[in-house]
């Protein structure tokens, strides 16, 4: 590897990170990915609500008033173009007092600033008849309608499979340890034990993105994580809802919201404390309690069937005025940060890649269009959205789709088969889980996890007891009991 | 696609549909089991310990032994069995819609039993707090992984719950050198069968600690410790109680949970103290046609008593797809009274016979029962028994005792002094 050199590494496979490798496709370069999980998104990008806001909410002036509305617009195309699931529901910001009826006018003309549009004030009983199991006590409400749901997971490994499926290398378990720019004027990147050379660098590592500038003798920022508790329930609940809900938002948080997701479960998220260890990704009591109570505070009759519960750190930039991070590093030109990507950084993420290659193209890297892009991602049958003639076409071309596999979901052996042999392919359980959804129903792969980790070790040759949950060290079984029957 | 047609159509060959496809086709239907796995038995194949068939076959079988009764006379018997076969879709009209390695089968079925048993609740539904490493299992699922999949889930257990699974499972783990550090319960009292706490944790020196539950998992990538708590009259655990044991796996066996899913495709009504359907006397649901029984019905304690139960409803799908048809004189609810948690069936024909059968809420040492109509006391049986949760009763009753009877039944355990 040490012979190639790369235009651009980008450091980190989260939504930031992949959508800047997705972008840069577009144009001749030699681009490569490195990420240290076994799988894409595996960081701040998993552990979120999912939402597209439309960009009402960030201070005008900011990165995030730019680069969110600009980002939310793009959705639509990109998928249609990568072929993931995006779901419109609007936004409902929920007032209780006058207080918070001043707060929804102050969003409207926030909302004008920023240039979204279809954003509105509506009434109690308007409220009422869109969800009418709201809180009584509600006055009225912000709605806005073109926010959209995706499940940011799926977006990343689409940004990254549409990048591989145009030359870029994607590259997972590769964890830099160290940067340095030598008088070759290439940057020499280690990662688990490999040399790569790259002309410019993006950071996009997330929580972690200050320690890689490190790396590289920059210190100009520090991130720090707000941790977030959220809750997936159980499809088909009593009270079901239509709109992401959010109260009104305090000084420091949007609030606890209520959020119905692409693929038809409903979300409670997401607490906010600021977090000094960036690895802690684990549950409170206290957090989930506080979900509980604000959604009740949102439907108070709320029929609340929790099935997992799951908690992210968002990268705070430190000093930057709650913005976003992203800018040339001041002392070693040719170094990208894509950093401090809090919320709302999916609904952003298309357009911050655009602007990071920008940044790109300021620092000097010649942007030649690639006439051989191919923008669409041909997307993988899923089989439970298909009609019965055609599942029935589909499993005489191959009976692997005629083994339902995850009975929850409805998954069957030939989707985790192209999960695994497909794209940037599945390694490990939570990978596959996360392309097609085996294990994510309500019994949580109490059913399927033994059959996934059949398929998995069938597929990349290697013992039951080698494949991984998550990360490299998440063991599942230690080895057969008894010796070979 | 395949077009079929059967009489019966029965939805899992567990132990409740082996039996109900049984007697479904010595009645005279033609049978069609659907099954999702690649074998007859359904999780009893994973219950290598013995201790069933005591009260149907009047000998201690092993589960795979037990299974294997029902499924040799399935295989000796006109029915026509569909492995790795999932049901997507049930309607109304008993049209089946399922899935195998052949393509869409679309069944027309005359009735339909609803045999898809239960599974386990998982630590997202009591959200346990914590890190989310590898090692948490169901018991169910450790079970399959050391008895079908000859895998090692870990090297030193927790187990959270002491239900049946968790308690055969924390003997099991020992004997295959996997360490027990504990068996742990949210209640006062134990959960599973005496004979279990008995035979699998007090012969094998694991302790059993009640009114404990696990408040914390740690560990990145695989479970490291566990942190538990005592918890007060409330359930709610009690600050500074908190205790961490090491160790690289945590089970879970903290309830079982009937898989209804095609049920409620079908139109069925759920009881919600059981998750499984309301059914009458036949045990028809509310649907004409689709009956219910075993796990999927309510989460029983022996198979025995699912096999005894999933017979009559063979039957009645039997005569139901024959074209009897039902002239009931009128339902009757059944409401469970003082300390009962639920009953099956939940509605009743006075003209019938029916074996009513129920669990109690909490423990107790003198219980009687008592079934009444109104005022008018229709059962009490004669002595006074100990009655805990994790036994299920059963009364039967006559028509002779019902005959009259037009108000509600309410089933009662009630308490004596000594």
């Amino acid at each position: 590897m040490k012979d190639k050199i790369y235009d651009v590494a980008v450091i980190g496979g989260g939504i930031t990170g992949t959508g800047v490798i997705h972008e840069l496709a577009k144009y001749k370069l030699e681009t490569a990915l490195l990420e240290r999980g076994l799988d894409l998104a595996v960081g701040a990008t998993k552990g979120n609500g999912g939402v597209v806001h439309p960009g009402y909410d960030p201070h005008p002036g900011t990165l995030k008033a730019k680069l969110n509305p600009a980002g939310a617009r793009m959705y639509p195309r990109l998928s249609k173009e990568l072929g993931f699931g995006l779901r419109r529901t609007g936004t409902l910001v929920v007032a209780y007092s006058d207080r918070d009826l001043k707060k929804v006018d102050e969003l409207l003309d926030n909302a004008a600033v920023n240039g979204v549009e279809q954003v509105e004030k509506i009434n109690a009983a308007q409220l009422r008849h869109r969800e009418p199991h709201i809180n009584p006590a509600a006055l009225g409400a912000l709605l806005a309608h073109t926010t959209t749901m995706i499940d940011p997971f799926e977006v990343a490994i689409a940004f990254a499979e549409n990048a591989q499926d145009n030359g870029a290398d994607i590259l997972t378990g590769q964890n830099v340890t160290g940067i340095s720019k030598e008088d070759d004027g290439l940057f020499h990147i280690t990662a688990s034990g490999n040399q790569y050379l790259a002309r410019f660098v993006v950071d996009a590592a997330g929580i972690f993105a200050d320690d890689v500038a490190a790396m590289a003798g920059i210190h100009e920022y520090r991130i720090q994580g707000r941790h977030g508790n959220l809750v997936v329930m159980d499809k088909g609940l009593k009270t079901p809802i239509q709109t992401v809900m959010f109260p009104c938002p305090g000084p420091d948080t949007k609030g606890i919201a209520l959020i119905p997701t692409v693929s038809g479960n409903t979300l409670i998220g997401s607490t906010a404390t600021m977090r000094s260890d960036k690895n802690d990704v684990s549950n409170d009591a206290e957090g989930i309690d506080e979900l509980v109570a604000g959604a009740r505070h949102l439907i108070p009759g709320a029929d609340i069937r929790i099935i997992r519960t799951f908690a992210g750190q968002r990268p705070v930039a430190l000093d930057n005025d709650n913005d976003f991070y992203i800018r040339e590093s001041e002392t070693v030109p040719g170094f990208i940060h894509a950093a401090g990507i809090q919320s709302p950084g999916a609904a952003s993420s298309p357009a911050v890649a655009e602007y990071v290659v920008s940044l790109l193209a300021d620092a000097g890297l010649d942007l030649k269009p690639d006439p051989d892009y191919d923008p669409f991602r041909q997307p993988k049958p899923d089989f439970s959205t298909l009609s019965p003639d055609e599942q029935d076409r589909l499993i005489r071309q191959d009976p692997a789709y005629g083994q339902i596999v995850c009975r929850c979901e409805t998954v069957t052996e030939g989707e985790i088969v192209a999960a695994i042999r497909e794209g940037v392919g599945a390694r490990t359980v939570e990978a596959v889980k996360r392309r097609t959804r085996a294990g994510m129903g309500r019994c949580q792969s109490g059913f399927c996890q033994s059959r996934v980790i059949d398929i998995l070790a069938r597929e990349l040759g290697i013992p039951q007891e080698d494949v991984r949950l998550e990360e490299e060290n998440a063991r599942i079984l230690y080895g057969k009991i008894k010796g070979a029957v | 696609m395949n077009q079929l047609k059967y009489d019966v159509v029965v939805v899992g060959a567990g132990p409740a549909g082996m039996a109900a496809a049984i007697k479904a086709q010595e009645n005279g239907a033609s049978v069609a089991l659907l099954e999702r796995s690649s074998e007859l038995g359904g999780i009893l194949n994973q219950c290598i310990h013995s201790g069933f068939g005591l009260r149907y076959f009047k000998e201690e079988l092993t589960g795979p032994e037990y299974a294997q009764r029902f499924a040799e006379q399935v295989a000796e018997k006109n029915i026509d069995v569909y492995l790795d076969t999932m049901v997507l879709d049930i309607d109304r009209k008993r049209n089946i819609q399922a899935i195998n390695r052949d393509g869409i089968l679309e069944i027309c079925a005359g009735a339909v039993v609803l045999a898809m048993g239960c599974r386990e609740r998982t630590r997202g539904a009591v959200h346990i707090p914590g890190d989310r490493p590898a090692g948490v299992f169901t018991a169910g699922l450790a079970q399959r992984y050391v008895n079908i999949e000859n895998q090692k889930p870990g090297t030193r257990a927790v187990i959270l719950g002491s239900g049946d699974i968790g308690l055969i499972m924390a003997r099991r783990l020992t004997l295959e050198g996997i360490e027990v550090a504990g068996v742990y319960e949210l209640m006062p009292y134990a959960n599973g069968l005496y004979r279990n706490i008995k035979n699998c944790l007090d012969d094998f020196g694991i302790p059993l600690h009640l009114s404990t539950t696990v408040t914390r998992i740690n560990g990145h990538g695989r479970v490291t410790s566990i942190e538990t708590s005592k918890v007060d009259e409330n359930l709610k655990p009690i600050p500074g109680t908190e205790e961490v044991i090491p160790c690289d796996t945590l089970l879970l066996s903290i309830g079982l949970i009937p898989e209804n899913e095609l049920s409620l495709k079908a139109g069925v009504t759920l009881n919600p103290v059981t998750n499984g359907a309301s059914v009458d006397s036949r045990l028809q649901t509310d649907v004409p046609g689709i009956f219910a029984c075993g796990n999927v019905l309510h989460v029983h304690d022996l198979v025995d008593n699912v096999s005894i139960e999933a017979e009559q409803a063979g039957i009645e799908a039997a005569a139901f797809a024959a074209g009897n048809s039902f002239t009931d004189s009128g339902e009757l609810e059944v409401r469970p009274g003082g300390n009962v948690r639920y009953t099956v069936p939940s509605r009743i024909e006075p003209d019938l016979p029916v074996t009513m059968k129920f669990r109690s809420m909490k423990p107790v040492e003198n219980g009687r029962i008592q079934i009444k109509s109104g005022d008018r006391e229709v059962y009490t049986s004669k002595r006074s028994q100990k009655i805990v949760p994790s036994i299920m009763q059963t009364v039967r009753l006559k028509p002779s005792m019902l005959g009259s009877c037009t108000e509600p039944l309410t089933v009662s355990i009630v308490e004596e002094e000594e």
